[in-house]
């Protein structure tokens, strides 16, 4: 392959099972056609994820992807991510991060690592430029993900090395455990931790001196300049700084009670009357310090410090916002440093902490429907608004110990275990249990988390144009009136249009999860679209196709129907894109949208005609696919009787 | 964002020494700065051969940008073997001379902030050359915890930002008084 700007060029493939390693050229169509990050998961576990096979089982893969940009001078390009066949869905997988690690991988000249095989005995694998080695980490196993990170960095004497590790939860396969990264940095969802457990992997640790060298330098320099201006200037930049960069996400505690989207009580309601205890100000009085991703033109995260009382001496990363819900208002708890603790809690085993704080809602509810008693628990109560369990219980499910053996299988294993009516609570998209959003008092969210294709969760679809209402006026700007007008984007509660904007929001947000880029600056702010990134990775790779605007918007879509078609093949259809019944059948009870539910089949019809998805089935045309350029895809599929 | 002060630069820097001031009090360790700082040195991004590293401490959030802070009595003049490392004029940045430099990592060692870096490629030091009088790392630093300022007025900014300081202390205490 030519080389191309951007890319280092390479990648691992490290088979556990035989403990090989060997280093493969990238190939250029890769590159041209699926972009990086999640389009080069995409490729590669539809290539090579057979369906039907145990998430658990040597023959899984685990694919860690860089983006072109990462490791540049663009924003946020920090950013990494890692897909598998996940877990806890038994369906696609991906996490996306921040930090340092991404660009220290691409710097020791790697766009991917592709992990497959299970080792006999607890390894890591030690990166350093093209010296690659799997290392023996019987002496890590157990140990927290700080410890561990701490561990390597002395034993290599560098402390300048990133590691990226699990916690005892990813070694004991709960199954939404996370990777950690630089302490807090935490690829959550999906339990991509725990398959890195079962692989018997600890850790990857990095260090890397090679340079990322664009295709046309001064160009790409060019445009990057002219992001960062962008971002730091004007109305964008007026809107960090009242928002991410004063209080980072928590600043949206207090965004979405005003508009009644801040899920609580097991998402039964988008009101939480003391939401004003966990919000940005009310955790500011925390905070130690603020720190940024690499290169990151917005910088939104902060370490907070306990100094007193039961919780003393607690250094934590975070919470974000999804913290202070999952932790917080979804249990109708409003001790602040209760949250924080059990959050760093969490970050130290390395936990999911949405899945985590998500099921002790699911069994606090059960147990106000006295449909758990304290028999099933253990002997421990979980009353709404309980602080004191938190610790005790993540402990339980990290270690697998007792009652939290079985909430480490997630809701919707746990319910189905127990049975008695208790899968009614389970809050849920195909398995994932739901982030922070509530399709009812917003409903492209809706939607969204219902088409999303690693489940309940808003990071591959969250549109922010239609949620508050000043932000309309920015897709006016995009769009033009006409479109935005035609997606009704004024109202969050009207479902026209929201099939089409949401269609177009995942496509996008494909491309981001590729070049890799923040959400921070794509989502909120919407500073950046396809405009802003042609020029940049048109002079970054130096692929044509990159530089073109309508190109990119098709990488995208591109990317989207294969990470469908990889869920339709493990035998998903229009049935598993839905929502819990919370959110279709329970209006919500206060707040602006008082009464509302979600009109999920109207919105979703028109997904699936934008997406090229049959109404019926939900599963994808050919006609679709094969103009997208997946005709091997097609035939695939037409072969297992699920093309239409 | 900070505030930043719009010194009359090129008349001052006529006249004056300008040189690189960081706080880590504002340094958030995003390394916008080494990333640019390669750039703008070998056309590539590449951390380690950038002339300004920031130190992390990422599990506290405590950050230092370490950069040469071209010394008066710089050591590392004074104990080149080869008398590659020299100062440009007599106010301008200190330089090393690569014709002459025979990489014997001296300068590093000496150094008593770690101010000088290994270039990973050549494994020659490395140090801030002050972009020619423009540099690079300065003009994207969001929170601008790295400033290129004249060096007499180097303390009346330190004195300044104390100053700062406490009225926001006295903000802080004033509404209590009754």
């Amino acid at each position: 392959m030519a080389r191309l700007g951007g890319y280092a060029g390479f990648y691992l493939e490290i088979d556990l099972s035989s403990m090989s390693i060997a280093k493969k050229e990238l190939p250029y169509s890769w590159a041209r056609d699926f972009l990086g990050g999640s389009g080069f998961a995409a490729k590669v576990l539809w290539d090579r994820v057979k369906p039907g096979i145990d998430p658990f089982s040597p023959e899984n893969l685990l694919v860690v992807a860089l983006g072109p940009a990462t490791g540049t001078f663009a924003h946020a390009t920090g950013r990494w991510m890692i897909a598998s066949k996940s877990p806890l869905t038994g369906i696609w997988g991906e996490s996306h991060v921040g930090g340092h690690f991404g660009p220290e991988l691409k710097y020791a000249g790697y766009d991917m690592i592709i992990i497959h095989g299970r080792s006999e005995k607890p390894v890591y694998l030690w990166i350093d430029d093209d010296y690659v080695e799997l290392k023996d980490a019987s002496h890590l196993w157990g140990k927290s993900t700080k410890e561990t990170i701490l561990t390597i960095q002395e034993e290599m004497g560098d402390p300048s090395i990133q590691v990226a590790c699990i916690g005892p939860a990813g070694e004991k396969l709960v199954r939404y455990a996370n990777v950690i990264a630089d302490f807090y940095d935490a690829a959550g969802r999906t339990g991509m931790g725990a398959v890195m457990g079962s692989k018997r992997l600890k850790a990857i640790a990095v260090r890397g001196s090679k340079g990322v060298k664009p295709a046309d330098p001064d160009a790409f320099y060019e445009a990057a300049k002219a992001m960062y201006e962008k971002a730091t200037s004007g109305i964008w930049w007026e809107i960090s700084e009242e928002t991410l960069r004063r209080y980072g996400t928590p600043y949206l505690v207090d965004v979405l009670y005003e508009i009644g989207r801040l899920p609580t009580k097991n998402h039964w309601s988008g009101i939480f009357e003391r939401a004003e205890a966990i919000n940005g100000e009310s955790l500011k009085k925390y905070r130690i310090s603020k720190k940024s991703c690499f290169d990151c033109f917005i910088q939104c995260k902060m370490v907070h410090h306990i100094k007193a009382g039961s919780y003393k001496c607690t250094l934590a990363g975070g919470p974000e916002y999804e913290g202070l819900v999952a932790l917080g208002s979804n249990l109708l708890i409003d001790d602040l440093e209760a949250i924080i603790h059990a959050n760093q809690l969490c970050n130290e085993y390395g936990l999911d902490v949405i899945s985590t704080g998500k099921v002790i809602g699911w069994v606090m509810e059960c147990f106000e429907k006295s449909l758990l008693t304290k028999e099933d628990t253990g002997g421990i109560e979980f009353r709404w608004g309980d602080s004191s369990l938190l610790a005790e219980i993540i402990q339980k499910i990290a270690n697998r110990d007792g009652f939290g053996d079985l909430l480490a299988e997630g809701a919707l294993r746990a319910s189905k275990a127990i049975g008695r009516g208790t899968e009614r609570y389970v809050i849920h998209v195909k398995g994932l249990e739901a982030s922070a959003q509530d399709g009812r008092a917003h409903k492209s969210i809706g939607l969204a988390h219902a088409v999303n294709v690693r489940g309940a969760d808003h990071l591959r679809g969250l549109c922010t144009y239609d949620e508050l209402p000043w932000a309309t006026k920015f897709a006016y700007e995009r769009f033009g009136e006409e479109e935005a007008k035609k997606m009704v984007i004024d109202d969050r509660l009207d479902p026209r249009g929201k099939g089409y904007l949401t269609w177009v929001t995942e496509n996008f947000y494909a491309v981001v999860d590729s070049i890799i880029t923040c959400k921070y600056g794509a989502m909120w702010p919407m500073i950046y679209y396809y405009e802003d990134f042609a020029p940049l990775l048109g002079a970054l790779t130096g692929v044509p196709e990159h530089g073109d605007p309508r190109e990119l918007a098709r990488i995208g879509e591109r990317i989207c129907v294969l990470r469908r078609c990889f869920n339709i093949r493990e035998g998903l259809s229009r049935k598993e894109d839905t929502l819990p019944e919370r959110m279709l059948k329970e209006p919500m009870p206060a707040g602006p949208a008082k009464g509302q539910v979600v009109e999920l089949d109207t919105m979703l019809d028109e997904y699936y005609a934008y997406r090229g998805c049959d109404l019926e089935t939900g599963l994808p045309k050919g006609e679709k696919l094969r103009e997208l350029g997946l005709s091997d895809v097609a035939m695939e599929l037409e072969k297992m009787g699920k093309l239409m | 964002m900070g505030k930043s002060y719009n010194y009359a630069v090129k008349a001052m820097s006529s006249r004056v020494p300008m040189i690189l001031i960081v706080d880590p009090e504002r340094c958030t360790g995003c390394r916008i700065c080494e990333v640019v700082c390669s750039f703008a040195h070998y056309r590539e991004f590449n951390p380690r051969r950038a002339r300004i590293t920031v130190l992390r401490d990422p599990e506290r959030g405590v950050n230092l940008p370490m950069v040469c802070q071209q010394c008066e009595e710089a050591p590392c003049i004074t104990t080149c073997p080869t008398g590659a490392t020299y100062r440009e004029e007599e106010t301008g940045p200190v330089l090393i001379d690569y014709e002459k430099c025979i990489g014997c990592k001296t300068c590093i060692a000496v150094c008593p902030f770690g101010g000088n870096s290994l270039d990973y490629v050549t494994h020659k030091p490395i140090k801030c050359d002050l972009c020619d009088g423009d540099p690079e790392c300065v003009k994207y630093c969001v929170e601008k915890a790295i400033e290129f300022v004249p060096v007499t007025v180097f303390n009346v900014i330190k004195k300044k930002r104390s100053l700062e300081k406490i009225t926001r202390l006295i903000e802080l205490v004033l509404p209590r008084i009754p």
